[in-house]
């Protein structure tokens, strides 16, 4: 009982201990923590929760997520007002997620930490106003834009090239005409006025992430005064066949022209180029407002074009920078082809690059593949193949027949580039071709072969033939064999004799012996039941009966 | 129309894959065993600077998730890679180990690659039509910051500069397998 109550007074003397303190902890913590960064400068803003001004502080702590190890913010210790900058923070990677924590600090007593949610610097991080740098010619401003951030920045160490600008410009005594353009970081403002004193701001942008910066600060300037002499014009290019013509306007005669070309791709990259603009060749002092020079001078590519005049008053500015696409599309030179007739049934075709093209410039690396269109000489039925070999086949093709092959090259996996002409068209015709040769062989070997089979086979049909229509009296062998006596045979197979009977009229004694005679034939007759007759003289089954019947009427006759 | 050329894609990786090998020859020669060139003379360069190798962490996740991308997420890794590549390039034009005409047509044809694909990534940006994308693209810029990096910490010496066209020629590879995917 003691116990319990003596538990129970010191739990409750440590809670009045805890309690206080908790509140007063509650109290220091800082609210509503927020980091702000502009390009490499990081900013920590708060609120501080206690509304006394006594003595409090704050400091931070900073680690990379997923790590343990946190680390003091530096530039953000023992703060007693409400924001600090830590850009003093050597981070090695702004693209990876740093966890934050502040907390308020009083004499001896520190509040809970205040964890900010982790974040990627270089997702918070603002663009900052780039540096602009302006000079002035009569009719256009030449701009050069430094991009945001110092040049060892570490926030847009990537993307130094990858801004791009936007150019308010208005003219400084009137705020209402404005003017917006995206520009390169070397770049110029054209169609101004001149001696009119502009005014304008820049900011940049990076369309990848779709971040867009705050305004640099406003910039003026006074154009010069109308240059003596012109510069030229409506700048224009075209292409026409193996040439580039450029052309532009210019009011004046007796002036002569310069042109010089940049790849575009410089214009990207921040820092002058003013000494990688080239002559374009057979743009040198022309005096004609227009010149022709070979398109082998540019390469694939887009390109900046820029021409100035001269006379006798002076130079020019340079005109207006045109931009303009060399899609030189390799010229590939139609390939030639050869054909020949093989021993088997097939031609063989053999492409190859023509002897032209090994003296003009021809890509080399650009891969080629030919597409071939086979056909049969007589017919229009075309077969389109591509390939990639120099030397191929056509197999199982009709002998003696003609035919025609044409190819071209392309450029493989260029779709675009429609590639070579076609070659000329070249025909040959298959070889009579082993095969059927051997066919005719065979099919002669196969003819003699089957002759005597053949008329083995009709005599036997014919045979057949015969002894269904025309039968032969003969009688069967296995009957033969039973019946092997002469006379018996003749009696049942014979035709040929009659079996005639004798008759005599019995009229004296003389007649006994030829009754005998008769007797014999009849007793003959008595054994055998068929018998022939003397009727009609025709052989027929019928008359066996009527030959037994005449058998019997002797038989009678004999008795009488 | 919008994606047609990214086919391009592969042009440039022809071009700049044996632009990149021929450069290795002792002349600039046209001859067809570039390999065999690339293994002569890549390996003198090469093997020295062997110890200098790093581990960029090239986001493996990226090759292997690449034919899940959509369109337009695939779209803007491209571009950021190509973007990057340029950016590289274009901060020591001399000593990168390659001569420079073949650096500068090789700038040329990475600028022409991002000019064409520039109003197809502009819609994409509108619509706001990216999932992927844009984790994607900090991963890469983790992996190109290491390469940048590296480089300012070893001077842009000829060493640094060989590891890193090593990682170039890989990102090159990887270019060409998204166009690959696009494709079918």
């Amino acid at each position: 009982m003691l116990a319990l109550l003596g538990a129970t007074t010191l739990m409750l003397v440590a809670g009045r201990c805890v309690l206080p303190a908790a509140s007063g902890e509650a109290n220091l913590k800082p609210k509503n923590v927020e980091i702000h960064i502009i390009d490499d400068n990081f900013f920590l803003k708060w609120n501080s929760s206690s509304e006394s001004v006594r003595n409090v502080t704050f400091s931070a702590d900073y680690q990379i997520l997923g790590t343990d190890n946190w680390k003091k913010l530096p530039g953000c210790q023992h703060i007693s007002s409400n924001k600090c900058n830590f850009s003093s923070v050597e981070l090695k990677n702004v693209f990876e997620k740093i966890e934050l924590r502040i907390r308020a600090e009083e004499g001896n007593n520190t509040s809970t930490w205040y964890e900010v949610e982790p974040f990627v610097p270089f997702l918070e991080a603002q663009i900052g106003p780039p540096d602009v740098h302006l000079e002035a010619e009569d009719k256009a401003v030449i701009l050069s834009i430094s991009p945001p951030g110092t040049k060892d920045s570490i926030m847009w160490a990537l993307d130094r090239s990858s801004f791009t600008y936007h150019v308010v410009i208005w003219k400084n005594s009137s705020s209402l005409e404005e003017r917006t353009e995206t520009v390169y970081p070397e770049d110029k403002i054209y169609k101004l006025s001149p001696e009119i004193t502009y005014c304008l701001k820049v900011k940049a942008e990076l369309r990848l992430q779709s971040r867009v910066g705050c305004y640099s600060p406003v910039y003026c300037i006074n154009t010069t005064e109308r240059h003596k002499v012109p510069s030229p014009e409506n700048i224009q290019i075209s292409a026409d066949n193996q040439v580039y013509v450029l052309k532009w306007d210019y009011p004046y005669e007796h002036t002569t022209f310069q042109a010089q070309w940049l790849s575009a791709f410089l214009k990207k990259i921040p820092g002058k180029h003013s000494d990688k603009w080239k002559q374009i060749p057979s743009c040198e002092n022309v005096t004609t407002t227009r010149c022709v020079f070979p398109r082998a001078v540019f390469s694939s590519g887009i390109y900046c074009v820029r021409v100035r005049a001269s006379n006798g008053n002076g130079t020019s500015f340079w005109s207006e920078e045109k931009k303009f696409n060399a899609e030189m599309k390799t010229v590939i030179l139609p390939p030639v082809i050869s054909m020949r007739s093989t021993t088997d049934d097939s031609l063989c075709v053999s492409v190859g690059a023509s002897e032209e093209s090994e003296n003009t410039p021809v890509n080399p690396l650009y891969p080629l593949i030919y597409e071939v269109i086979f056909w049969e000489n007589t017919s229009n039925a075309e077969r389109k193949v591509l390939e990639k070999r120099t030397d191929f086949t056509f197999p199982n093709l009709k002998p003696l027949t003609v035919y025609c092959v044409k190819a071209r090259a392309l450029i493989e996996d260029d779709r675009r580039n429609k590639g070579s002409n076609f070659s000329e068209t070249v025909c040959e015709k298959t070889k009579p071709g082993n095969t059927s040769k051997t066919w005719l062989i065979a099919g002669i070997c196969t003819i003699l072969f089957s002759i005597p089979v053949v008329i083995y086979v009709v005599r036997v049909f014919l045979r057949c033939v015969k002894y269904v229509f025309f039968p032969s009296s003969k009688p069967p062998s296995s009957v033969d064999e039973y019946f092997s006596d002469q006379p018996l045979r003749n009696l049942l197979l014979s035709t040929s004799e009659e079996q005639t009977e004798r008759c005599f009229i019995i009229e004296n004694a003389s007649i006994i012996t030829e009754i005998e005679e008769t007797n014999e034939i009849d007793e003959v007759h008595k054994e055998y039941s068929s018998q022939t007759s003397q009727d009609s003289g025709n052989y027929s089954n019928e008359d066996e009966n009527s030959g037994v019947k005449i058998s019997e009427e002797f038989l009678q006759q004999d008795s009488v | 129309m919008t994606y047609r050329c990214l086919l391009q894609m592969a042009l440039l990786l022809c071009f700049s894959t044996t632009a990149l090998s021929s450069s290795y020859s002792l002349r600039s020669s046209q001859s067809r065993d570039r390999t065999q060139v690339y293994r002569i003379g890549g390996r003198l360069s090469i093997v020295s600077c062997l110890r200098d190798r790093t581990d960029f962490r090239f986001p493996q996740t990226l090759m292997k998730r690449a034919q899940q991308f959509r369109k337009e997420d695939a779209v803007l890794v491209m571009y950021e890679v190509l973007q990057q590549i340029f950016g590289i390039l274009t901060r020591d034009f001399s000593s990168t180990g390659w001569s420079e005409t073949i650096v500068e047509d090789l700038l040329v044809e990475l600028y022409g690659q991002m000019n064409r694909l520039e109003p197809i990534q502009k819609e994409i940006m509108q619509k706001k039509n990216f999932t992927m994308g844009d984790t994607a693209v900090l991963h890469l810029k983790k992996y190109y910051f290491s390469l940048v990096q590296y480089l300012k910490s070893k001077e842009y010496n000829r060493c640094a500069w060989t590891v890193v066209r090593v990682q170039i020629l890989m990102n090159f590879s990887f270019l060409k397998s998204l166009t690959g995917y696009l494709r079918d």
